[in-house]
């Protein structure tokens, strides 16, 4: 079976307030060809906001790499990148 | 802490065509000494000249009980003091106070209303009861009941007006009325099919039981009192992390030797207290209307939510509320519910600040927890009459 790509959404109130409640829908905005590829989780902090090093929140991780500044679209295109790879 | 809780709860009914009820029953903790103290009280005739009758006998019996007053003289100053029904040519209102200490040591004096019924086990305890008379200075003669008893965990005492014993009286099914009898039967199966039945929801099923028996239009004013000796429910919510790291161990222990529902509202203390416990949190994907982060799961912890944001609105709901019902859904309400379900509530709050919720770029206030968590025990503590404690680790 092909390996799925791990999503892991930050939760946490930083992320939450600067756009994160929104990657919560993510699931449900897949495009259909990206559907059943991806496992999405959420975290309750990944303390990324600690450091200003780790860029602006909202935070998440595709496959192990941290995403700053993350949105929707954003977390698609990087879901690709990780599809192509293979 | 206590070892026990007395929840005290009540419900009332007016006699049908009145808005008010006729029957008073009031109930005040003193906190100084240690006592609880109810009494009840059911005014001459029914509607609004009842209710001042009942209201005066139920604020002087708790006032001069506060103030520990001999009974012979407070009953004397409570019947000289109501004023003369014009139609009826006499002054009465019945009472019943009951007194209990820290210890759960009790004393009940009753005055014509209908005896009070004292539940051990699941079974009705008889309570040998002292005369006590005392003579107007009209010359007249009133008889009292005294009786004094130490309550054992998880009794229940149930007081009711005689509008819940002659509920039904002169209808076919029960021409007698309802009766103590068939009232005691009817408490004695309430409490075996629940025998974690609540004060308040047993109160109710006696006066729907009562206006049931009255085909729906009540006779007389219904109330009933119910006291509940038990042990309390407890609740801890830990928020926000310690303000050094070398307590976290502690903060961990201590949540999980709590004896209790526990609640941990924020990311980072949810994400300590796993490391030091070792146990998974799962988050939750599941969306609500809210506008909160969803909430986790996390073994051995009854709820485990986001931070700042949730406890806020939390503040924010309690302040709102009016009487003990939640409505809505969300992580928000869900330890709302949770607080009225408990009696005493320990607080344990992390007082390390987050640097990056100071950011001046935020589009929200995100207040300091501590001052947060202080809003929300003083409302619980005022408002809503619960016991709180709140730690700072």
């Amino acid at each position: 079976m092909e390996k799925k790509v791990e999503v892991l959404v930050c939760y946490g109130t930083l992320c939450h307030l600067m756009g994160g409640s929104d990657l919560q829908l993510l699931g449900e905005l897949l495009p259909l060809d990206l559907q059943g590829k991806v496992d999405l989780k959420g975290a309750p902090c990944l303390n990324f906001c600690n450091e200003v090093d780790n860029g602006k929140p909202p935070f998440a991780v595709v496959n192990g790499r941290k995403i700053e500044q993350a949105t929707v679209k954003k977390l698609i295109q990087e879901i690709r990148v990780e599809l192509e790879k293979k | 802490m206590k070892p026990f809780h007395i929840d005290v709860n009540s419900s009332q009914l007016s006699k049908s065509g009145n808005n008010v009820c006729g029957d008073v029953v009031l109930s005040r903790k003193v906190k100084d000494e240690q006592r609880t103290i109810i009494t009840v009280s059911d005014g001459l005739g029914s509607g609004i000249k009842a209710n001042v009758l009942a209201t005066l006998t139920a604020s002087m019996a708790m006032n001069f009980t506060v103030e520990k007053q001999p009974i012979e003289r407070s009953a004397k100053t409570i019947m000289s003091t109501l004023p003369i029904d014009s139609r009826r040519q006499i002054s009465y209102a019945t009472f019943t106070i009951v007194d209990i200490d820290n210890g759960g040591e009790t004393q009940i004096i009753e005055f014509d209303n209908p005896a009070f019924i004292l539940f051990r086990k699941g079974k009705l305890l008889d309570i040998p009861k002292k005369d006590l008379s005392i003579s107007l200075n009209d010359g007249s003669e009133r008889k009292m009941l005294f009786s004094q008893f130490t309550l054992e965990m998880d009794d229940r005492i149930v007081m009711v007006s005689d509008g819940v014993t002659q509920s039904g009286i002169g209808t076919t099914q029960m021409p007698f009325g309802f009766g103590c009898d068939s009232l005691n039967r009817f408490l004695s199966e309430q409490i075996k099919e629940d025998n974690e039945i609540s004060a308040h929801e047993l109160s109710r099923k006696v006066i729907r039981k009562a206006n049931e028996n009255d085909i729906y239009k009540p006779q007389d004013d219904i109330t009933c009192a119910v006291i509940h000796f038990r042990s309390p429910r407890r609740l801890l919510i830990c928020s926000g992390p310690p303000y050094n790291e070398s307590r976290d161990k502690q903060l961990a222990q201590m949540a999980k030797s709590f004896n209790g529902k526990k609640i941990i509202c924020g990311g980072t203390t949810s994400l300590i207290i796993s490391r030091e416990l070792n146990v998974g949190i799962e988050v939750g994907m599941t969306l609500d209307n809210s506008g909160l982060p969803p909430k986790s799961k996390m073994k051995g912890f009854d709820l485990v939510t986001e931070g700042i944001l949730t406890i806020g609105k939390v503040a924010e709901i309690l302040e709102k509320l009016h009487g003990t019902e939640v409505y809505g859904s969300g992580p928000a309400v869900e330890i709302v519910k949770y607080m009225m379900e408990s009696d005493e509530i320990l607080l344990l709050v992390g007082t390390k600040i987050n640097i990056a919720h100071q950011d001046p770029t935020l589009p929200v206030e995100l207040e300091i927890r501590r001052n947060v968590m202080h809003k929300i025990a003083n409302l619980l503590e005022d408002k809503f009459l619960k016991d709180v404690e709140i730690q700072f680790i």
